[in-house]
């Protein structure tokens, strides 16, 4: 994992992106699991990372933190690419 | 240390003039291979640092008989191999730095507790300044530590210069340099030497070390767990250890509990041997960049580490922008060193709790304990930890020491964020 195709800008280094933190799989739970708890799984993890140094957009991927296989990015309120 | 175990040998000068006239077959292995056992009284799962001093502790000090140390690969395979050797107990909050001496106390006389030369070298560490603003707090933090008893000196640049001549601290830099913060007594450890000195005092004391034994899952009725499953079959247990740095989020999915915890790489290399060059530990953070620490190891390689790689990951792999920032750092320091090949590079992986400090804890059941979240900062804390956990366990009430590392303080608001960065264990 060396790079990640952001759907705006296109493949970037993955140094110009910024992990922000992984996500639950519902938007539920109290205040404090939301802040607090993180999903863990060995074969998937979705996260929001931000394209820092390039386009400033917000991304949700999908990864995969055992291999680095990136699974899907996509815009935040945008499509799939 | 008593021993059990008719084989193994102490170290002495006079076992070492004995060693020289009997032969080979006189040096009998570190650990025995004893075979796995149904049942025990305690069963730790991690054969790394916390996970052997813990047993260690229990057995010695505790007299608790049955003991196992399940290991998935080898002893000394994870994170207490893959640091970069440092102690020191320069923290902030008091609840870390009473926790954090309390360990370098350990370091210091744990060669001779152990019966094993774990090189404990007080080189000390220096945590350079490099704006005006940043030479106030880490004159916060040494106050801090000074009140507490712990020794640290704020360094002006002439006694900087002093204390790491090869700096050449007035030097013209980019970020110029204009003090730093120096622990003497902290320094470095032999990290090997510490998994094998807790992993052959243990096995004399009659635990069981199982390699190649992987815990796939847990057995319960109602509050407690009865069992682990292993990749060797069910193994019955009082109580049971998690030491699984790196992986304990994944434990507490196999629990059904969600942790405050992300795991994270971070990453570490030594170059090729040269000649003596740095005498002590030093810390770098400039503005823009990540980290960069760098010390010298006792065979000549410049041991080098940084921030993390910055995202949840699984893979021991280093990836290359954290890299080539640790290396910045270090040229920025010293650009002589230019010309030097690396010579190794590895990565572990590191349980980044939402706050920067460890969890000690029970976990979800009566008799599941958890010693985990140790961040990128777990090596260190080996000694301090491995007593006060076996005494949480043998007793069934958390010591003083690690009373503040409970799980419920995520919940509570009773945070250790040494940084105060907020409920993210990276900030860039």
């Amino acid at each position: 994992m060396s790079c990640l195709v952001c759907p705006f800008c296109g493949p970037r280094e993955l140094r110009e992106f910024e992990f922000h933190k992984t996500l639950p799989e519902a938007n539920s739970g109290s205040a404090y699991q939301r802040t607090y708890e993180r999903a863990a799984q060995l074969d998937s993890s979705l996260e929001h990372w931000q394209h820092v140094q390039g386009c400033r957009g917000w991304l949700r991927v999908h990864r995969n933190p055992s291999t680095g296989e990136i699974l899907e990015v996509r815009l935040l309120g945008g499509k799939a690419k | 240390m008593k021993s059990n175990s008719p084989q193994l040998r102490r170290y002495s000068a006079w076992s070492l003039l004995r060693a020289r006239f009997a032969g080979d077959g006189y040096w009998s292995r570190l650990w025995t291979g004893r075979s796995l056992q149904p049942a025990y009284d305690v069963v730790v799962v991690g054969a790394g640092g916390h996970g052997l001093a813990t047993a260690f502790h229990l057995a010695r000090d505790h007299g608790i008989k049955r003991i196992a140390v399940l290991e998935k690969r080898l002893v000394g395979y994870g994170n207490v191999g893959r640091n970069t050797t440092i102690v020191r107990s320069n923290y902030l909050l008091p609840e870390n730095h009473y926790f954090y001496e309390d360990s370098l106390r350990r370091w210091e006389t744990l060669s001779k507790d152990l019966n094993y030369n774990v090189m404990y070298s007080p080189r000390g560490v220096v945590d350079l300044a490099l704006t005006e603003d940043s030479l106030p707090a880490l004159a916060r933090r040494g106050n801090a530590m000074r009140l507490a008893g712990i020794d640290a000196e704020l360094l002006d640049l002439p006694a900087l210069e002093r204390f790491v001549p090869e700096l050449e601290a007035r030097r013209s830099r980019r970020f110029p340099i204009v003090g730093a913060l120096l622990q003497r007594r902290g320094g470095t450890v032999r990290h090997d030497a510490v998994a094998w000195g807790y992993a052959r005092g243990a096995s004399a004391l009659g635990v069981d070390i199982i390699e190649n034994c992987e815990v796939t899952g847990v057995r319960t009725t109602g509050r407690s767990v009865t069992g682990v499953e292993t990749s060797r079959g069910l193994v019955r247990a009082e109580r049971i250890v998690f030491a699984t740095a790196g992986h304990t989020g994944l434990i507490g999915s196999m629990l059904g509990i969600r942790l405050p915890i992300e795991t994270h790489l971070l990453q570490a290399m030594v170059s090729e041997p040269i000649k003596p060059l740095i005498n002590s530990v030093i810390v770098y953070v400039a503005p823009g960049h990540g980290e960069t620490y760098i010390l010298q190891s006792d065979r000549g390689g410049l041991v080098m580490g940084g921030h993390l790689d910055g995202f949840p990951s699984y893979t021991r792999e280093g990836h290359w922008h954290r890299l080539e920032d640790v290396v910045q750092g270090a040229l920025e320091l010293f650009p002589r060193v230019g010309g030097v090949k690396i010579l190794r590079h590895w990565a572990g992986t590191n349980d980044m709790t939402m706050d920067g400090s460890p969890i000690m804890d029970r976990l979800g059941y009566d008799n599941v304990f958890v010693n985990a979240g140790w961040c990128y900062g777990g090596f260190k804390a080996i000694p301090a930890s491995g007593a006060a956990f076996a005494q949480f366990v043998a007793t069934g009430t958390a010591p003083d020491l690690i009373k503040a590392y409970r799980l419920s303080r995520f919940a509570t608001g009773h945070l250790l964020d040494e940084p105060g960065q907020g409920p993210f264990p990276v900030r860039l």
